[in-house]
């Protein structure tokens, strides 16, 4: 327990909120309340030891000692690994606390990459990263049930996201398809899973809540062809999916900066409509659609998944409790594959659809007091205000005249914001009173 | 009660980690003892893995076959069975998907191009790895020879048995491509 809250008590007590005897009691229950969970500090200097220690290793590795013979190599190779693995084996043998295991979890982690790295190095067996990358994660990813370790389970999606990008984006050559990283990802799921249920307010799930859509949205890249236009359509549909997944009532008391499914799928869903609010996007729409294609068939897979959480969502909490941005991707599906020959229709369409995710964002941050979503709105309106300056004619006068508009705008709605929130708690002080 | 079956799980695991590189390791050694070796001309340059380091790229001048049939499309995995040539070094005989009833020795290739009857492809041991120091060095020395025009003296060391193959050593001038680069 930190001597801050001690102050605090402190203060109560002189303020008399809470009488002495409370106080100690407090006091008491956090002392013992700790005894028997491990320390926070520890853990984490100890999974970052384990991490920096590996990597060191790995990197000693990566020399490629010539002065040793094949033997030595060999023998240093397997060393590492039959370290990690006896703490590995011992912490849970010995049933130790979480510290030891994502420790030792950590290290281990890093001596199978570091083994059969050295293999490959000694007998210059040819494969490319990516292969490397599939025996590493295939190795190493029992170990996140079988320690409970969240560090591992971090680990795995990290080296997932690099295999789908190295097997699907940046070997040129040979772009293939990364769909084992589908199954590394649902493997972490329970997981993460049974996370949420015991510790929804931790830090640690707060990293996961980032670290999954982050994860998601860049191996989605690998799964996008040639078929460029309709990875766009497969991003738009994701970034729904995340949206629709952050306003899951399992999230509901987490704030939105713990939330990142919220925060990536809302950033993304406005970013990529504000791309289709261009006239040239729409210009070079594909004449024909082939319909026998990858991209369209991960799409729809996305579509129904993404419809499914929002019908959820809908049958639990109603029409009232759906907002603008967990319905704009089927909006733009909509106007994607039933109106696209419309002339300039779309296109006028897609920039009410973002003119409106603006207002529906300014009135979630007029209702809920957050000035940071408001200001969102107004950001996402004026960005779109700004874009339309590129592509239409508009006179210099005009153009200026929304700028001040819009200006004001930004000063006003706060204004009028901070009016209203110093109003109520003035009646709440006088309430207590 | 749990505990020990996570143990028994996790000793599993343990065995599985340890299983795959030594079978690696066990595969390499095998062809290493009864494989035959072939001298393959190369040409090395000098790229870097994140995890496993510096290694040289070898580009080997067998890299097409001349055979008109279009059923052979980029990606392919083809057998390319070898023979040595007066000179004593490996040259394709023939070119198939699948097994031939011949007394050669293959290694398998991956086609990468199939333009005007000549099927171009990539060899599987194109990787050899080397302390970081040198393979820089070891790309400057080959263009050095190549100069020179010595290009018959720089050749990979390679055992191969029933399809695979383990690159041993590249020799440059008579000597290892290690030993050549220190002197």
């Amino acid at each position: 327990m930190g001597s801050k809250f001690n102050k605090e008590l402190k203060t109560l007590v002189k303020d008399k909120v809470i009488s002495p005897e409370l106080a100690d009691k407090i006091e008491q229950y956090y002392a013992t309340k700790d005894i028997g969970t491990p320390n926070k500090l520890f853990m984490i200097f100890g999974i970052f030891g384990a991490l920096l220690v590996g990597s060191g290793i790995i990197l000693m590795l990566a020399h490629n000692w010539d002065d040793f013979s094949r033997v030595t190599k060999t023998i240093l190779a397997f060393l590492p690994l039959l370290i990690g693995q006896f703490f590995a084996g011992f912490s849970i043998l010995k049933n130790k606390n979480a510290t030891w295991k994502e420790a030792s979890g950590t290290f281990l982690f890093f001596a199978v990459g570091a083994c059969i790295a050295l293999i490959s190095q000694i007998y210059n067996i040819p494969g490319d990263l990516g292969s490397y990358l599939l025996t590493w994660i295939v190795l190493c990813l029992p170990l996140v049930y079988l320690l409970r370790s969240n560090a591992v389970a971090l680990l795995t999606v990290i080296l997932s996201t690099y295999y789908a990008v190295e097997v699907g984006v940046w070997n040129y050559r040979s772009a293939q398809t990364p769909w084992l990283y589908v199954v590394f990802f649902l493997a972490i799921v329970p997981h993460y899973i049974l996370l949420l249920k015991k510790k929804i307010s931790s830090n640690t799930v707060t990293i996961f809540n980032w670290m999954l859509p982050t994860s998601i949205a860049i191996a989605l890249a690998a799964f996008v062809g040639n078929n460029g236009n309709l990875g766009f359509v497969m991003y738009i549909t994701l970034f729904g999916l995340l949206y629709n997944i952050g306003r899951l009532s399992v999230f509901k008391e987490l704030r939105t900066l713990r939330n990142g499914y919220l925060i990536i799928g809302s950033l993304g869903t406005v970013w990529s409509l504000i791309i289709f609010t261009f006239r040239w996007f729409w210009d070079e729409y594909p004449k024909m659609f082939t319909y026998d294609i990858q991209e369209l068939y991960i799409a729809l897979v996305l579509f129904f998944i993404t419809v499914a959480v929002f019908g959820y969502t809908f049958w639990k909490k109603g029409i009232k409790g759906i907002n603008l941005f967990q319905a704009a991707f089927i909006i733009f599906w909509g106007v994607y594959f039933f109106l696209p020959g419309i002339e300039i229709l779309p296109v006028v369409l897609m920039n009410m659809l973002v003119f409106a995710l603006g207002i529906s964002a300014i009135k979630i941050g007029a209702d809920k007091f957050n000035f940071g979503i408001l200001n969102y709105g107004l950001l996402i309106i004026s960005i779109l205000i700004i874009c339309r300056f590129f592509d239409t004619g508009m006179s210099f006068v005009l153009r200026g005249i929304l700028f001040v508009l819009v200006g004001t705008g930004f000063f006003v709605t706060n204004y009028i914001m901070l009016k209203r929130q110093q109003k109520i708690k003035k009646q709440l002080k006088d309430l207590q009173l | 009660m749990k505990a020990i079956h996570v143990f028994i799980g996790f000793i599993l695991i343990a065995l599985v980690q340890v299983f795959v590189p030594a079978q690696m390791i066990w595969q390499q050694e095998d062809v290493l003892k009864s494989g035959n070796v072939y001298r393959f001309k190369t040409m090395p340059i000098d790229p870097t893995d994140p995890f496993r380091g510096k290694y040289i790229t070898l580009n080997y001048e067998m890299n097409s076959f001349a055979i008109a049939d279009t059923s052979f499309v980029y990606g392919d995995k083809v057998r390319v069975y070898i023979d040595n040539d007066d000179k004593g070094f490996a040259k394709a005989v023939v070119l198939s998907k699948r097994p031939l009833e011949i007394n050669k020795d293959y290694v398998v290739a991956k086609v990468t191009g199939n333009y005007k009857e000549v099927i171009s492809f990539e060899l599987p041991f194109d990787r050899f790895y080397m302390e970081e120091s040198k393979a820089k060095d070891a790309e400057m020395a080959y263009t050095k020879i190549n100069r020179d025009s010595l290009k018959e003296n720089v050749y990979a060391e390679v055992y191969v048995k029933e399809g695979q193959s383990v690159l041993k050593d590249v020799i440059i001038d008579g000597i290892p491509i290690q030993e050549y680069v220190e002197e």
